[in-house]
């Protein structure tokens, strides 16, 4: 029988596939130990089958998007499927399998039902600290042995029993054991409630019948992603740009991205992108792929939750020895940059068949700064305080953008609430707001980025990550382009200095570290932008009077 | 002698009014009156007693404050905030809640940018002050509002939860200089620390404050003015009661003033009838809400969100999913699915006659003779089976099932969606339902109820007298509550023990007053401690209680237990962070016996029989009428109990009975599946 499950099953169990994801995911952010991934949602889960496709996937990090699938298809090509044994915890976070930078943790948990494997419960979260050469994440390595350890696949339990010599090698090696194993556990206990509710399904319904569900999903995802394309005009459309650079020389990093839609299949084609570089914007295959998916998944079906037949239709290629397909030794920290750029130009070259459904480009990247010391009221205690920073998106065809909103390759990131960092770190937050005018001007203008003011009241040492200055947010169809981001230290004797890119710099108590972000792209002629619309904005300050005559007076 | 509790809904107000001195209960409904709910109350008031001078007690769950912000009908408010960092309203943190949007808009906030003031100060983490109030930053924020008549202000100043000093220099100047404007401060709507958080709760108050506190002085003097002068009393998002002085001094406390009644009402029911843990779940047209009652206890949480918008306070959890007697059936690419999208009360489902042509949930009951077609406000509407079963019939064959196999389809998707939304909320959390007794109500929790309870291998349920309005019972049942809250933060291994009685000495007496205000006796108040912990650098937090006295390691060994019960594992004696210390003060209030009359012994309970399908199998089910049940007895099912506000579907393999007071008890057969 083609089809021996009706449609009712399939769908208490497709929702059930769901539910058991929202489930995993809920229990990984609400037992993690580090705020990166509580509060940053840098973590993703999915609920594989026995072949390590998508069942269930919860909305994580979206660069993480599929990309626990491939980890599990490679490990199994790597040591045969029966290395996934019952009972065991398998972790890795080589990025040439992974695809991202060490930090980022994969943790597989085999399910068995009936002494049969008939699943993975994974997960991947970032983790605080895995021994790299600086604390946090250094800004200027050029080697992978730089930037951490470096794990193949690795038990982390056996037959339900924990691998002590492992778990307490792993602790040694970073600066935050504790909190090290609490995340590994928190990932672990994510895997048992997939677990638990997976083979509490397969109870009720049997393998046939959830195997046959399953088939019928994929299949119904298949056919929604195909119909879409077909819907898209045949053709090759293009973009690029340029990072500002690698984070070691100021040589501009190209980027070149090509989609061919040729009946219901899609092809993102990245040939003539830059070669790897010695600084650390590389990243592995896999991860190429995800941020395709994420691109993709942006205009195509957005709603639809993610499954073994989504991204059938869509080709990704990445050429080996670049920038998305890097090879050891390659370093691969600020793997996300490229990626973001990646999307923001896949949008671009769409918007051409898709105007709609495209957007001006954001403001491009996670604007870092990283704050390290020792706190003389504590003791000495280390501090590390890491941060991300929001910025202006793209308006489009119906909106300005949204002011000071987190990037793309960003989860659900919150900023920390001043009161809660001047309660941890010896530094105040003196100014925090909108940055007026950094918006490109549209029919539709572009969101404003932000702006911080920190005063160090300890000793500190700074590193930054800053990109996006080269190719700025542009805009769409006439919308003009944001402003780039802008980072000014002053020293406490007056004296100052900018910069985009900077590791472990030491600064004295009393500097103060003033970071601006940039502002999305416009959609359409400025001349266009209805009166209204720009008397608001003036009166509520996101743009100044000056700035909006300048823009809007036709 | 009367105690009377009004559930002010969105169609209609549920009045349930307990005679003191017998324990008998009456229910009743009159339209709801949006323009003014004072009005529909006095309204039932009216009709339901004889004389309002017999009211002794009056409590009521009010939808004012609530409906006001949802339709956006607050008042205007100004934002003061601390120089520099105003901006933080705004931004609100930065994040997207939806990830593959790339339109994304955060949602708006109540406040407009230009709205949002600044004042010259500033305080440290620790409360000291690094710059001092500059009064004269104030005047022009002053002058706006006098200028455009601004009837609220929120004043939320950095830090203020350490030390409040500014917010109350800048309360006075403003009340001096802006009398009649409505003022919220920050540490006083919600003391705890993450300044956008408790700015966007301050601005809440300040945004309802003036429609519910004319709603309560309109609704006050509509009472005295037919003789009833006893004091009003309102249900507050924490489950516990408060005068209407109380209610109008901090109007966000009103905010989830309805649907927290069914909650205290399962609580209640525990008591009752010594079932310790209780899935209480109420299932009306468009939502489907659920809250646990653990050992007896409800499950509080300190923070929220409301459509996009963070807010600090004392609230019951109640878990809702967009499940409903009116969700939609709908077909997408061969797959079939059912709601969120509800058919709402217009067009309404098939069956109403109302124009709808998509078969709903409730069309789906009616179609397999779950719901009979007089089975509605007791036969007072007729449903149209005809043209229910051609919606069937066409929705049927686009998707290649029978008519029957599609209603029992829709059913099946709907009930698997509810019992995945009461999957999370125990197996998510660690809690075997096993261990639970499913509680069902509103109008359509009892149809689905046994069918629920049977996907979470729940044995037992029960429905409870009246339950179409068991959310206004369980008002009656509540105690009068206020919760205290103080940021204090600090390391297990370094805790200075006297600093934190200060703290809690300070709140007991903050407690204590309150309750004198409110009328209650010292021998009826309770105050009970406790502490959200967490592990060093973790952001949620665990609430452990802790005794009297201040046994702090006591709290940390049960927080490292209810840790692992929770997540599986357990840091044991690792360190642990304290954040807030919170104290809820009780004034516990007299209740009317529980009535066990017995009922009379004549009433046949067999009205008719009814095809019902269950299985794709048709059975010929009797029907009995609830009020003639006689207590304790055994009967078999199929079945269908029929009330006034309510059908039971008890499909095979069950018993049921009424218990001693009243409630109808369900349990599955040894055998059964």
């Amino acid at each position: 029988m083609s089809n021996p499950v009706n449609p009712i099953t399939t769908e208490i169990i497709r929702n059930a596939f769901n539910s058991i994801a929202e489930d995993m995911n809920a229990a990984l952010i609400r037992s993690a130990y580090t705020p990166i991934i509580y509060e940053g949602k840098d973590c993703a889960v999915a609920l594989l089958d026995d072949r390590g496709e998508v069942l269930g996937q919860s909305l994580g990090l979206p660069l993480f998007l599929g990309n626990l699938s491939l980890c599990v298809q490679i490990v199994a090509e790597m040591h045969g499927w029966d290395y996934f044994g019952e009972g065991d915890v398998i972790f890795l976070n080589d990025s040439y399998i992974a695809g991202t930078h060490l930090n980022d943790v994969t943790v597989i948990v085999p399910i068995f039902w009936k002494g049969k494997r008939i699943g993975f419960a994974t997960s991947r979260a970032h983790w605080l600290d895995v021994g790299a050469k600086d604390a946090g994440q250094p800004t200027d390595a050029h080697e992978i042995y730089q930037e951490g350890m470096r794990w193949a696949p690795t038990k982390a339990y056996r037959a339900g029993e924990p691998c002590e010599d492992i778990l307490t090698f792993l602790k040694r090696n970073s600066r935050f054991g504790d909190a090290l194993l609490g995340d590994l556990h928190a990932q672990i206990a994510a895997g048992s409630t997939g677990k638990d509710r997976f083979c509490a399904l397969l109870d009720r319904f049997g393998l046939a019948t959830v195997w046959a569900a399953r088939d019928d999903i994929f299949r119904q995802s298949a056919e929604m992603e195909r119909q879409t394309i077909a819907a898209i005009p045949d053709g090759t459309y293009r973009a690029d740009g340029a990072l500002d650079s690698d984070g070691l020389t100021d040589d501009p990093v190209p980027v070149k991205l090509t989609v061919t839609v040729e009946g219901d299949h899609m092809t993102v084609d990245l040939s003539g992108s830059a070669a790897q570089t010695r600084g650390a914007v590389n990243c592995g295959a896999t991860q190429t792929v995800s941020a395709a998916r994420v691109a993709f998944k942006l205009l195509i079906n957005p709603k639809r939750p993610v499954d073994g037949g989504t991204f059938t239709a869509l080709e990704v290629i990445a050429p080996e020895g670049s920038i998305f397909n890097a090879q050891e030794p390659a370093a691969c920290s600020w793997y996300f940059s490229s990626l973001g750029l990646l999307i923001d130009l896949f949008v671009k070259a769409m918007s051409e068949v898709m105007p709609t459904d495209a957007a001006g480009a954001h403001y491009g990247d996670s604007m870092v700064l990283i704050l390290t010391g020792y706190d003389d009221a504590k003791n000495g205690e280390l501090f590390v305080a890491v941060e991300a920073n929001t910025g202006g998106w793209g308006g489009w065809d119906g909106s300005d953008g949204q002011d000071c909103l987190i990037n793309n390759v960003n989860g659900s990131f919150r900023d920390y609430p001043i009161e809660v960092y001047e309660n941890r770190y010896p530094i105040r937050i003196q100014k925090y707001g909108i940055r007026a005018d950094s918006g490109g001007a549209g029919k539709f203008r572009g969101g404003n980025g932000s702006y911080r003011e920190y005063l160090l009241t300890n000793d500190a040492s700074m590193s930054l990550w800053f990109e996006r200055s080269h190719t700025t947010a542009w805009g769409l169809f006439g919308g003009q382009a944001g402003k780039p981001p802008e980072v000014v230290v002053t020293h406490p004797d007056g004296n100052e200095f900018r910069a985009l890119k900077s590791n472990a710099t030491p600064l004295k108590a009393g500097t103060v570290i003033e970071v601006k972000t940039g502002g999305g792209g416009g959609y359409g002629d400025p001349a266009e932008r209805a009166a209204d619309l720009v008397q608001a904005d003036i009166e509520n300050h996101y743009v100044s009077t000056a700035a909006a005559q300048t823009a809007y007076s036709s | 002698m009367y105690r009377v509790a009004a559930d002010i809904g969105g169609t209609f107000t549920d009045f349930v009014i307990e005679d003191q001195k017998s324990g008998e209960v009456r229910i009743g409904k009159v339209p709801t009156t949006p323009d003014n709910p004072a009005r529909g109350i006095l309204n039932g008031v009216n009709q339901l007693i004889e004389d309002p001078k017999d009211i002794e007690f009056f409590v009521h769950g009010t939808t004012v404050g609530l409906n006001a912000f949802l339709e956006r009908k607050g008042a205007r408010v100004l934002l003061v905030m601390t120089a520099g960092v105003s901006d933080t309203y705004t931004i609100a943190r930065g994040h997207r809640e939806e990830l593959y949007k790339l339109h994304y808009r955060k949602p708006k906030q109540l406040v407009p940018r230009k709205d949002v003031h600044e004042v010259v100060e500033r305080l440290g983490p620790d409360g000291a002050v690094v710059t001092p109030l500059d009064i004269n930053s104030l005047d022009p924020i002053i002058e706006k509002v006098k200028a455009e008549n601004i009837p609220a202000v929120a004043i939320c100043l950095l830090h203020a939860y350490a030390n409040p000093a500014h917010e109350k220099e800048v309360e006075d100047v403003l009340s001096r200089e802006l009398p009649g404007v409505s003022i919220s401060l920050s540490h006083s709507v919600a003391p705890e620390w993450r300044e956008v958080e408790r700015a966007s709760s301050t601005v809440m108050d300040a945004y309802v404050a003036p429609v519910v506190e004319l709603y309560l002085a309109t609704l006050k003097k509509e009472f005295l003015d037919v003789g009833m002068n006893q004091t009003i009393h309102v249900m507050r998002s924490n489950g516990g009661v408060m005068t209407d002085v109380h209610a109008s001094r901090h109007p966000i406390t009103t905010l989830l003033s309805g649907p927290v009644g069914g909650s205290i009402g399962g609580v209640e029911l525990s008591k009752s009838t010594g079932l310790k843990n209780l899935l209480c779940v109420d299932m009306g047209g468009t939502s489907f809400d659920l809250s646990l009652v653990v050992d007896g206890q409800p499950e509080l949480s300190n923070e929220t969100v409301l459509q996009g918008l963070p807010l600090l306070m004392s609230i019951i959890n109640i878990d809702t999913v967009g499940a409903g007697g009116g969700s939609l059936a709908w077909v997408e690419n061969g797959g079939l699915r059912v709601g969120p999208q509800s058919a709402g009360s217009v067009p309404g489902p098939v069956c109403y006659g109302r124009g709808g042509t998509q078969p709903t949930v409730t069309d789906a009951n009616l179609f397999l003779g779950r719901l009979g077609q007089e089975s509605l406000l007791n036969g007072d509407m007729t449903l149209d089976m005809d043209s229910t079963a051609k919606a069937f019939e066409k929705l049927g064959e686009a998707i290649g099932l029978s008519a029957t196999e599609l209603a029992e389809g829709m059913i099946a998707i709907g009930n698997a969606k509810m019992a995945d939304a009461m999957r999370t909320i125990t197996v998510g959390r660690g809690i075997d339902p096993r261990d639970f007794t499913l509680v069902a109500f509103g109008g359509a929790g009892p149809m689905h109820a046994v069918e629920l309870a049977r996907e979470l291998d729940i044995k037992q349920i029960l429905i409870p007298n009246f339950p179409g309005t068991f959310s206004a019972w369980g008002m009656l049942q509540s105690d009068i509550r206020h919760d205290f809250a103080a940021t204090h933060y600090a390391i297990s291994d370094d805790v200075d023990i006297s600093q934190i009685a200060v703290l809690f000495d300070g709140m007991l007496n903050d407690g204590s007053k309150t309750l004198t205000e409110e009328g209650v006796e010292r021998s009826q108040m309770e105050f009970m401690r406790s502490v959200d912990l967490r592990y060093v650098g973790q952001e949620y937090t665990i609430n452990v209680p802790l005794g009297e006295d201040l046994d702090l390691n006591g709290a940390i060994d049960a927080f490292h237990d209810l840790y692992q019960a929770r997540y599986g594992h357990a840091l044991h004696g690792s360190p642990v962070e304290i954040i807030n210390l919170r104290l809820t003060a009780v004034g516990r209030l007299e209740r009317a016996s529980v009535s066990t009359a017995e009922k009379p012994a004549s009433q046949d309970p067999l009205a008719s029989h009814r095809d019902i399908i269950f299985n794709g199998q048709s059975y010929h089910a009797p029907i009995y009428k609830r009020e003639a049940l006689p207590n304790a007895e055994m009967f078999q099912s199929p079945a269908v109990v029929e009330e006034t506000s309510a059908t039971t579907i008890i499909p095979p393999g069950y018993t049921f009975s009424i218990d001693d007071i009243g409630n109808l008890l369900i349990q599955a057969e040894e055998n059964a599946q």
